[in-house]
């Protein structure tokens, strides 16, 4: 037996749109520190896989644990859906998700966006929460930038908040969903620092990225997604650095 | 200046019931109203179903039938439910179906169907990523409703709520046929007594348009509380 369970394990994860296949039985195990991105041309379901995770979207087949625990399922007349929303809950404020368009609380400032969740979900007392906000704002560099709304933030600025938010939940795994595509170019470089120093720090987190350099210098396993199905897993080095598929070798091409 | 011939306490008294009157069934629009949106945009069938008929049916038929049915109605279903208890248990009550209590029934059932019209369309307008954002910081259901779903739905449903408030404060004028003496039932009897009807029935428009006046302050306030984060304000 490990000494710590498995911070997030998912097995033959299959999921269809319709009459479309869009995972097609996809596996991951994320142990403490791993740093997983997931790559892939759009429509190779790496967004959706991610979101299967945290079960926004509902998986057709397959297993999920969290810190061990298996999540239980039972098949309705709507397909199948979580047995136990209240696990499904719980689960979720184990895992915090970053999201491509931010989704900071529109109605909320920073600091309540930062906030909110550990209060009202976690429980954590107001006077200590916002103390570590505050903390969390420093690191990302928007201290000054407490009381302001969304609406009122750059793009990198309300990213690297929605981290600082993901961060407050002390998650047991983060999940970071195309974190850096809706940037403007100049911005990408603030957010993905954020990133890396998480990395470094030994945060364990799951990315759909875009961001090749970040791939290969900060993960420690990158996996290759091609119509619902890993085609190349493995090393960074040698995944991006010595691609075996033809497939993957013309999606890295274009980047060089 | 306007002589209101001792009539003047009783207006003021009538003013009062109308406010009461559409406060309640302003409140009860609004929670029926809630239940209807999220009746309509459920996934099970019946609530669906009995949600659509609600609203068509109310909105279908006259306010002062519905109100008339009710009230009449009502005490005839209140009194066959008591003699049924007495007869059958020997339990001995009996309920007077008031006319106040019928007034905000009706008028808040009435309302309900239009409100839950307009809650649906703002809860649709609500930015799904907002929701998602919720739940996948692990709140349940009933949290992300209460921090994020109704505050940022009211926004988009305050400018058709402020809208059926108006139109509901003007209905309750209808109480009056069913013998609530609120202020307009007040000025008419004054009226037929005196033979002055602008005497008593100008003063009763001017009160209306000062309730009107003060709620469209009160709403524009609301307004700029929900609209904050948005921009534009």
């Amino acid at each position: 037996m490990a000494a710590t369970p498995t911070p997030l394990e998912v097995r033959n994860i299959k999921k269809r749109f319709g009459d479309t296949e869009v995972l097609k039985g996809l596996s991951l195990e994320a142990q403490k520190g791993d740093v997983i991105t997931l790559i892939g041309a759009s429509g190779s379901g790496k967004s959706t896989f991610l979101r299967c995770m945290n079960l926004l979207e509902q998986p057709d087949d397959g297993e999920l644990y969290v810190h061990g625990e298996q999540i239980r399922f039972k098949t309705t007349k709507h397909g199948r859906e979580p047995a136990d929303w209240k696990q499904v809950v719980q689960m979720r404020a184990k895992l915090s998700m970053v999201f491509q368009s931010f989704n900071l609380w529109a109605h909320m400032t920073l600091l309540e966006n930062i906030i909110e969740a550990p209060i009202h979900v976690l429980g954590k007392p107001k006077k200590e929460a916002i103390e570590h906000a505050h903390s969390l704002l420093d690191r990302v560099g928007l201290s000054a930038r407490a009381n302001a709304y969304p609406a009122q933030m750059s793009g990198g600025q309300q990213q690297r908040g929605a981290i600082a938010r993901a961060l407050a939940m002390n998650p047991e795994v983060m999940l970071f969903d195309e974190p850096t595509s809706a940037l403007d170019p100049e911005l990408v470089g603030d957010v993905l620092k954020v990133m890396r120093d998480l990395a470094n720090e030994g945060r364990t987190m799951v990315v759909v990225t875009h961001e090749m350099s970040f791939a290969r210098d900060v993960s420690s396993k990158v996996i290759y997604l091609h119509q619902g199905l890993v085609e190349e897993a493995g090393m960074p080095d040698d995944v991006l650095g010595n691609p075996q598929s033809p497939r993957l070798k013309q999606f890295l091409a274009p980047k060089y | 200046m306007l002589d209101l011939q001792g009539y003047g306490p009783r207006l003021i008294e009538g003013a009062g019931v109308t406010v009461q009157l559409a406060v309640l069934s302003l409140i009860l629009a609004i929670i029926l109203g809630l239940l209807t949106a999220s009746a309509k945009m459920s996934r099970n069938w019946f609530l669906r179903r009995t949600a659509t008929v609600y609203t068509t049916v109310i909105r279908g038929v006259p306010d002062l039938v519905l109100m008339m049915l009710l009230f009449f109605g009502g005490q005839i279903g209140v009194n066959a439910i008591s003699d049924m208890l007495y007869y059958n248990y020997e339990i001995d009550i009996y309920i007077n179906f008031n006319a106040f209590a019928a007034g905000v029934l009706t008028i808040g059932f009435i309302f309900g169907a239009y409100m839950g019209e307009t809650f649906r369309g703002a809860f649709m307008a609500v930015d799904n990523g907002q929701i998602e954002a919720g739940k996948a910081y692990g709140m349940s259901d009933a949290l992300v409703f209460r921090r994020i779903r109704f505050p940022q739905m009211m926004r988009h449903a305050l400018p058709g709520l402020s809208n059926n408030w108006m139109v509901l404060l003007k209905t309750t004028a209808l109480v009056s046929v069913i013998g609530l003496t609120d202020m307009v039932r007040v000025a008419a009897e004054a009226s037929r007594a005196t033979h002055e009807p602008f005497v008593f029935l100008i003063p009763v428009a001017v009160a209306y348009l000062l309730i009107a006046s003060v709620s469209e302050w009160i709403f524009a306030r609301l307004q700029k509380r929900y609209d904050i984060g948005f921009g534009g304000q």
